[in-house]
């Protein structure tokens, strides 16, 4: 039972999709239970299966029963799914802030879908599914597929109510293409350098021939992989198609996707560079991770000054994002178990936070039409909910304990200090300040005295909006509470991939 | 300089697939018009589709499906896999053209709804008009 996990966690969400447009056809109200019951379900098989890899050590699953990479060195032929630490660790945070979503999307959905609706059920499910499968995957053309599969039901869930949001979904489906193509790409050079799409067989070719690592094949495919990966995760310069499509997207859907798909690129790539080629890898004479640290420095600065510089609030967050995929690169190419842990839990943590953040902004726009940062003022009086909330996630944005912000930043600093990467540790600092500076910018226009508090109704919240706001925020308090045990969970993985 | 010219010249197929590739890139990039810029996205993925067919394909190879007496040979491996071609950069193949064929799919259907709401799919326009 426990081997089939994997597949079970990518069947229930899965076939409830399948299933959804042939029961939402005649009772549409069914959508949102089934939905609802497929995610928690998922989470309790991840929490199940994570339970499950850390008493009985991580299983690989064959697909047909073909053999894979338990097999070695004889060649794996078939399709193979690795159940380790990590990826059992991101499905619980995948499923848990997923589901935390659906409970959200129930009321904010626009009017103007009517039965539409049904064909929105189903495509965020089959996002959760293209995102499991990423996770799961072990082999890179599986991960190019899912990686397709969850873009498309993206793309279609940005445009899914029209309007301006049309436009921001087709520069999002052109920049998503070009770069699955350059990650297709990639994995055609590594096919062509080693004849196996495997991860355990390609990184123990790595190992047994070290020449191949020098060779001009594998150096392009790790290059066009990282593009590839690279427009996928929003890395600055190559994240031009986010903040329109997450500010344009519909209220209930921005939240999972500024959630779940720039940290699952992020993901995939952690799973090439640290289980394919290896953490001591090298490009030229540069050492791989340098030059990743390099890229992450700027794109935080930078992802933070211009979120500092947006007058819509969505677009803001957006921009944060951006920064806080520059943090998590910062942390993890510090080449010590330190940054590794702390850029992974700080994965784990702004996936909640960036879900909490744009519940806040479509509970804004939904309940007191407030879009830009003035308009932000009428949350004043009437939603102690909404900025009680704010004060945490944002606290988690800019790392003041006891929120699970601080402790990734502190283990990514502190990782960085032990690398002697001073560059790295500056940038940090700069992005927390530009992030606080941000925060200030909103919570400056929400308690600015001049505004009399009074001439604000009080909007009782919806009873869905409550809930996953305050989930959110209780689990970011959670996650800082217990960052010990989770640290050193992370600690542990780094350790076996030899860092 | 010159043996490097000389590689590629020996190479064809990879030239083709830079072309195809940097001129989808071009069209996708610079053409003002919508369903254009999906033509140039088609040829883009097509050039790297073209690329993994080619490096697989091999001169005078058979089709790696066993029959009859071949099966009995291979029994005795006395089969060369280098007479027989790869299939599995066929089947990446077709797993990539399934996804092009999606894709392709939800962005027409984009595009379609673009030109409904706005009448028009030259990009500047919609900008304008977007404004």
């Amino acid at each position: 039972m426990s081997y089939q996990l994997p597949v079970i966690l990518f069947l229930i969400p899965f076939l409830t999709a399948v299933c959804m447009p042939m029961v939402g056809r005649k009772n549409r109200h069914c959508c949102r239970p089934m939905a609802l019951a497929a995610v928690f379900a998922m989470c309790v098989m991840a929490v199940v299966n994570l339970w499950s890899v850390l008493v009985h050590g991580e299983t690989r699953y064959a697909f047909g029963g073909w053999p894979v990479s338990t097999s070695l060195p004889s060649p794996p032929t078939g399709i193979e799914w690795v159940n380790d630490p990590l990826a059992s660790v991101m499905l619980v945070a995948i499923s848990f802030v997923a589901s935390v979503c659906l409970i959200y999307g129930g009321p904010v959905l626009p009017q103007s879908l009517g039965r539409r609706v049904v064909l929105y059920y189903t495509l965020i499910l089959l996002l959760i599914s293209g995102l499991t499968g990423i996770v799961f995957a072990g082999d890179i053309f599986n991960v190019f597929v899912f990686l397709e599969v969850a873009a498309l039901s993206a793309y279609a869930l940005v445009g899914v109510s029209g309007g301006r949001a049309l436009m921001a979904a087709f520069r999002y489906l052109i920049l998503g293409t070009l770069g699955a193509s350059f990650y297709l790409l990639g994995v055609v050079f590594f096919y062509a350098a080693t004849g196996t799409l495997n991860m355990a067989d390609l990184a123990q070719q790595m190992v047994d021939n070290p020449e191949l690592m020098t060779s001009k094949a594998v150096i392009a495919g790790s290059t066009f992989m990282f593009i590839g990966l690279g427009i996928k995760m929003a890395l600055f310069p190559l994240h031009g198609w986010l903040p329109g499509a997450y500010a344009r997207a519909p209220d209930a859907i921005s939240p999972i996707l500024a959630a779940l798909m720039t940290k699952v690129a992020l993901y995939a790539w952690v799973r090439i560079m640290f289980w394919v080629l290896g953490a001591r890898a090298e490009i030229g004479q540069v050492h791989l991770l340098t030059l990743l640290g390099a890229l992450g420095a700027p794109a935080a600065v930078v992802g933070a000054l211009l979120a500092l510089s947006q007058q819509d609030v969505k677009r803001m967050f957006a921009y944060g994002g951006i920064s806080h995929v520059g943090l998590i690169l910062i942390g993890v190419s510090q080449g010590n178990q330190t940054g590794f842990a702390g850029g992974m839990f700080y994965m784990v943590n702004d996936a909640v936070t960036q879900a909490g953040l744009f519940f806040i902004a479509g509970a804004a726009i939904y309940q007191h039409g407030a879009r830009t940062v003035e308009e932000w003022a009428s949350l004043r009086g009437g939603s102690p909910w909404m900025t009680g909330a704010l004060i945490i996630l944002a606290m988690s944005m800019i790392g003041i304990p006891p929120t699970g912000g601080f402790f990734g930043k502190w283990y990514i600093m502190l990782g960085a200090i032990e690398a002697g990467n001073y560059l790295a540790v500056g940038a940090v600092v700069i992005a927390t300040l530009l992030t606080m500076a941000y925060f200030q910018r909103l919570f400056v226009s929400i308690f600015r005295a001049s505004q009399a508090s009074s001439s604000w109704a009080r909007v009782e919240m919806h009873i869905s909006l409550r809930i996953s706001v305050g989930v959110t925020s209780a689990a970011i308090i959670v996650l800082g509470l217990c960052s010990d045990p989770i640290i050193k969970y992370f600690r542990d993985i780094a350790a076996s991939v030899g860092l | 300089m010159l043996e490097h010219i000389e590689a590629a010249l020996q190479r064809p197929n990879f030239i083709a697939f830079v072309v195809l590739f940097l001129w989808g890139f071009f069209i996708m990039v610079a053409h003002p018009n919508l369903v254009k810029k999906l033509i140039g996205m088609y040829l883009l993925q097509t050039s790297v589709i073209f690329l993994l067919v080619t490096i697989s394909a091999k001169a005078e190879a058979a089709a790696p499906i066993l029959q009859g007496s071949d099966a009995v040979q291979s029994e005795r491996h006395q089969i060369d896999p280098a007479d027989y071609a790869n299939p599995l950069p066929h089947v990446l193949t077709l797993t990539a053209i399934v996804v092009q064929v999606a894709t392709l799919g939800v962005s027409l259907a984009l595009v379609t709804a673009i030109y409904r709401q706005y009448g028009s799919l030259d990009e500047d326009q919609l900008l304008k008009r977007i404004e």
